[in-house]
């Protein structure tokens, strides 16, 4: 007779765990350096989604991970709140990024330039040895940028929005602020009305894919966003600390970031009756323009539910929004199916075994 | 890993989450927001109640985790493992000998005691979700005591099927207040729940929030008045194992047909050792 094992489980839990090592196990083999610079996309994701900025702790989950980013980023999450909390940082300014690259399609020629800088958009995604992906710029004299041979070295350019013109000249609608200071979602989950800080936040951590996801419903149907790019900026941010006792400043670091401003429709701004543009911004830890797009794309919607026809507003729901673009909450949820649940099916069986009886009662 | 951390949780975390279980047993059935720390476990396996009870147990507690009446399923290997990693308290699987049980989807058969806390695991905090999924709607609902949407599938569903279609996660009015979700245990221990000895958390750690209902406290599942409240029944069924009746049970396929044993592994274990 084969009994439900009652005690029998540890065993089996950690043969799982020593089988998924050994499957695993040539990441640790891998360089250090390269894995994190040359994957640094997937580090990137890792760095924002996990909601931590740091590298090496992000190679190091990078690696328990097999490589799998989502869960990847559960392992800073969980890292962070192990942390004591010694103070928060100066608010940063996007306005102020060290830009390494920087565009607009709003503009042909903006102040400061289109700055290309390092980018897949002008691939050609071909496998194998092809003269797409060999090298033309070797004989450039101008190439480096400025001398250095790396990308967080050859830039030197700080350059506000280049929709700052236009915000210049009061064509760009404001958005009021209500709020003293930012919210802070890892310490109070707001409740609604939504402050837009804390759906900013909830946003600068959700998951690329799913970001993505909302925002294509409002591009393609559910919706009526189809904004410009107004400023597409990545680069690096300095982070300064004030001291909580001698009040002086201090740079701890910097920390690598992309940030995207898109121009909507334009709209009455009822400050004071004038039709002006719309904006929505994104933000977000390392190099992600798919994701700050995105961001920037929601944050539209949900601010102008107007531009939104037909259909359910989906990606202008901040009700939507906020509850389901975070990964390590819906990967947790969506993989949990997989722990027992026969106390539950039994109670399910029941009822259902119930309703068939009253079924058939009804049909003799 | 900061190792040096009793309990894993960093202390100012501990507070606010001590914060919120004082608030819930203050507010029976009321669901506090809480900011919810991500656990070194997946979101949605249980992190709500594993928080409580990391920011709850002191070094003198006796731990027992359960998933499903079993001390030995996966997650509460899992659990009770990390736990005790970062607390080194002492576990059992006894129920009597357990200061804190945290448990998934079941309450266990023994009797709970004024010195003991169960901490359930909560997937769905909100009662009103299947109704009403808005956030806001919902605490408008509450403060109006406004339920007529619940009335409303509760009628449909015993139109169409004669009863209820809610198996598990049955809504349950708390002091004769507030409507709430109890987790997904079975309609067999939502009587259970009623005038209970034990003070009894909840912590939903995906949807963040925090609710509880504190000993001696009026539990009644939401029916209508002509309308028996119909429990899970096992008629003729006794655990093969150890010989009960009139508990839950798990039933089990095997190659030679049905089999049925006590879902309480621990229940059934004391009364192969002859404690009852």
């Amino acid at each position: 007779m084969s009994y439900v094992a009652v005690k029998g489980g540890s065993r089996a839990i950690g043969a799982a765990k020593s089988l998924l090592q050994e499957m695993i196990s040539p990441a640790w083999k891998l360089d250090n350096n390269n894995l994190r610079d040359g994957f640094s996309f997937a580090i990137d994701r890792i760095m924002g989604e996990g909601s931590l900025y740091s590298p090496d702790l992000a190679l190091e989950a990078f690696k328990r991970a097999g490589g799998d980013v989502m869960d990847a980023s559960i392992y800073l999450r969980a890292h962070r709140s192990s942390c004591q909390r010694i103070g928060c940082a100066d608010m940063v300014a996007g306005s102020r990024m060290r830009l390494v690259r920087r565009i607009s399609s709003t503009f042909k020629e903006i102040i400061g330039g289109q700055i290309l800088g390092p980018s897949s958009d002008y691939e050609i995604r071909l496998l194998g040895r092809n003269n797409h992906n060999t090298a033309s710029v070797a004989d450039d004299p101008e190439y480096p940028a400025k001398g250095g041979t790396r990308t967080d070295e050859c830039g030197d350019f700080y350059f506000g929005s280049a929709l700052q013109p236009l915000r210049n000249d009061n064509l760009i609608k404001l958005l009021p602020n209500h709020e003293d200071k930012p919210h802070d979602v890892t310490r109070i989950f707001p409740l609604p009305p939504y402050p837009r800080s804390a759906i900013m936040q909830i946003m600068a951590r959700g998951e690329t894919g799913a970001m993505l996801a909302f925002s294509y419903t409002s591009m393609r149907g559910y919706g009526d966003v189809h904004p410009t790019i107004g400023d597409l900026r990545l680069g690096y941010l300095e982070v300064t600390f004030t001291h909580p006792f001698t009040g002086g400043t201090a740079v701890i670091g910097e920390i690598k970031t992309t940030a995207c401003e898109t121009v909507g429709s334009f709209i009455r701004d009822p400050a004071d009756g004038t039709m002006r543009l719309t904006t929505g911004y994104g933000f977000c830890f390392g190099y992600n323009e798919t994701k700050a797009i995105s961001m920037s794309i929601l944050d539209l919607a949900m601010n102008y539910p107007g531009f939104t026809i037909g259909g359910s507003q989906v990606a202008a729901n901040p009700e939507m929004i906020i509850h389901h673009v975070d990964a390590i909450e819906s990967m947790g949820f969506a993989n949990h199916f997989k722990l027992p649940h026969y106390v539950t099916f039994q109670a399910d069986l029941q009822v259902y075994q119930k309703a068939r009886r009253q079924e058939e009662k009804k049909n003799e | 890993m900061n190792k040096r951390i009793f309990a894993f949780i960093d202390e100012d975390a501990k507070k606010e989450i001590r914060r919120a279980i004082l608030k819930a047993v203050a507010i029976p059935g009321y669901t506090i927001p809480f900011a919810s720390r991500e656990m070194p476990i997946t979101r949605g396996w249980g992190t709500g109640g594993l928080q409580i009870t990391l920011s709850t147990l002191v070094e003198a507690d006796t731990l027992k985790v359960i998933d499903q009446g079993c001390d030995g399923s996966v997650n509460a290997v899992t659990m009770r493992n990390f736990i005790t990693s970062v607390t080194d308290v002492a576990t059992t699987t006894i129920t009597g000998e357990a200061s804190i049980i945290q448990t998934r989807h079941r309450i266990p058969e023994t009797p709970l005691t004024e010195d003991q806390i169960l901490v359930f695991q909560v997937p769905y905090p909100e009662v009103l979700t299947t109704v009403e999924p808005d956030t806001a709607a919902q605490k408008v609902m509450h403060a109006n005591h406004d339920y007529g949407k619940m009335w409303v599938l509760l009628y449909e569903d015993t139109a169409q099927f004669g009863d209820s279609r809610i198996s598990h996660r049955y809504p349950v009015e708390i002091n004769g207040v507030y409507l709430m979700d109890p987790s997904p245990i079975p309609k067999y221990d939502i009587p259970r729940l009623h005038n209970n000895s034990a003070l009894m958390l909840f912590g939903a750690g995906r949807e963040k929030r925090i609710y509880a209902i504190p000993p001696y406290t009026s539990v009644q599942p939401l029916k209508f008045e002509d309308r028996e409240f119909s429990r899970e029944t096992f008629p003729g069924i006794r655990c093969e194992r150890c010989g009960a009746a009139g508990v839950f049970f798990d039933q089990v396929y095997l190659d030679d047909g049905i089999h049925y044993y006590c879902s309480d592994t621990d229940f059934c274990d004391r009364n192969v050792a002859g404690e009852r």
